[in-house]
């Protein structure tokens, strides 16, 4: 049998995604119990408004939205900021989102890695103004290099217990969040696996940014609740 | 064919070169580089761990010697991207590098040899480029295996494949397992890439990027459903 037929030849497939399905369901409900060490009472306070949806967004009952039909957009544009679109994507509320044919110019990857921090990080936010567009096809490039940098150098950063941009590294947590919600790609789902486990003494440090945080875990959440990966 | 196995470690590289010197019209070196630029002493100990560890020692030395006498041993002080290191191996005038050293390969590494350095990488490419491609391919439902290809400076892009083996994940009960297994298949692997490259009417396969992905390191999680996956898995299933 040649290697074209073995790679295609269809495997059992049930109990595989039994087992998955059972390693995300348990996180889940580990993460229910033990979100409040990561976002503490002062942390959970600076959120004002949003605190009480949080928590019971964290401690509730397993909720999550599936855009994967999305995906078959080319565009999608939103009138809320950044972070309001994030924020009903990380509570899995309604996004009123409105369809496209256009979208914009195609990002450079070379220009956006000579850019100072705070420019790549307003590039982003601007670009992804509505955070679902990070899981269109068009943007796989972009959605592939900030995976590269959580998985090699923020990872690294972290593990060796160094200084990190926390904005930043939640930004894309977020992104490859949002993106693992849209195309199921295992990849982006276990790079939030992987920061989740990193050691407390560095995850503490990623309360310097609440509202980040907050969506993060949330996001993270939704994704250990969803079936079919 | 003049073939160097560029090892971090006398026991790794004298292990492969044992297994390919005895194919007709090869010649083999063995370049041991410095991979993690460690001091003196440690590098040294090391190396006599890793062979009593092998439980191999009397033949590791023995093989070891003969080599060092025809002066096929070649023990590199410096970075293996360091000039001299370069110079020392262009010097060699082999046609094929055979990767089993722990480093990243520059360009000026790579063009030392005529036709370039294989890696036998434990995923079948292109579609598992990467780090821990056993368990991400256990954890989609592909099949586990090896590609023995031409590396290029890039990570699991090299174009150029000699060959794919599809090896069964079935009976190893965890990732680690698995893995230590593909890893063990590496000499074999090569003999057979060295033997396909030396027939005549081989063409080489394209290693096309677009049709895979690029794996990163497992988290725990996923790790452990991995295991679970293989340990349940029956011996006898295809």
């Amino acid at each position: 049998m040649d290697l074209e037929t073995v790679l295609s030849r269809p495997v059992p497939l049930d109990r595989s995604e039994g087992i998955l399905r059972g390693a995300l369901l348990t996180r889940r409900a580990g993460l229910r119990r033990s979100w409040r060490h990561l976002i503490t009472r002062e942390c959970l306070e600076s959120l004002g408004a949003l605190a009480k949806e949080v928590e019971s967004f964290l401690s509730g009952e397993d909720a999550f939205c599936d855009w994967r039909f999305a995906v078959t957009f080319t565009w999608m544009n939103f009138d809320a900021s950044f972070t309001e679109s994030l924020r009903a994507i990380a509570l899995a509320r309604k996004v009123e989102h409105r369809p496209s044919n256009t979208g914009p110019d195609r990002l450079s990857l070379a220009k956006f890695n000579t850019l100072s921090r705070n420019e790549r990080i307003e590039v982003l936010c601007d670009r992804y103004r509505c955070p679902l567009n990070i899981g269109l096809p068009s943007e796989s490039d972009v959605a592939e290099e900030l995976l590269r940098q959580l998985m090699v150098p923020d990872r690294a950063k972290l593990e060796a217990g160094k200084e990190f941009d926390v904005d930043f590294v939640l930004l894309k947590l977020n992104l490859a969040g949002v993106r693992a919600m849209m195309t199921r790609d295992l990849r982006f789902l276990d790079a939030l696996n992987y920061f989740y486990e990193l050691p407390q003494r560095s995850l503490v440090r990623l309360r310097a940014s609440p509202h980040f945080l907050a969506f993060w875990l949330c996001i993270y959440g939704q994704l250990l609740c969803t079936p079919e990966w | 064919m003049r073939i160097a196995v560029i090892a971090g470690s006398i026991a790794g590289g004298l292990r492969i070169a044992q297994e390919i010197e005895n194919l007709p019209g090869v010649a083999v070196f063995v370049v041991v580089c410095n991979a993690g630029k460690r001091a003196p002493v440690l590098r040294w100990s090391r190396e006599f761990l890793l062979a009593f560890r092998s439980f191999k020692w009397r033949m590791l030395a023995t093989t070891g010697y003969r080599y060092a006498q025809l002066r096929k041993l070649i023990i590199l002080g410096g970075r293996l991207d360091d000039e001299t290191s370069i110079e020392h191996l262009r010097e060699l005038q082999c046609d094929v590098g055979l990767h089993a050293a722990n480093v990243i390969y520059r360009e000026p590494v790579i063009s030392a040899f005529r036709l370039g350095i294989l890696n036998a990488h434990i995923g079948i490419l292109p579609k598992y480029r990467g780090r821990c491609v056993a368990e991400w391919s256990v954890l989609q439902r592909d099949p586990t295996g090896e590609t023995v290809f031409f590396i290029d400076s890039g990570i699991d892009t090299g174009d150029r494949i000699v060959l794919r083996e599809v090896i069964p994940s079935k009976g190893w009960k965890s990732a680690r397992a698995l893995k230590n297994m593909l890893f063990a298949c590496d000499a074999r692997l090569y003999r057979k890439a060295l033997e396909t490259l030396m027939s005549s009417g081989f063409s080489l396969q394209s290693n096309d990027t677009s049709k895979g992905q690029r794996y990163y390191v497992m988290s725990r999680l996923f790790t452990k459903a991995v295991n679970k996956i293989l340990a349940t898995t029956p011996v006898t299933s295809g």
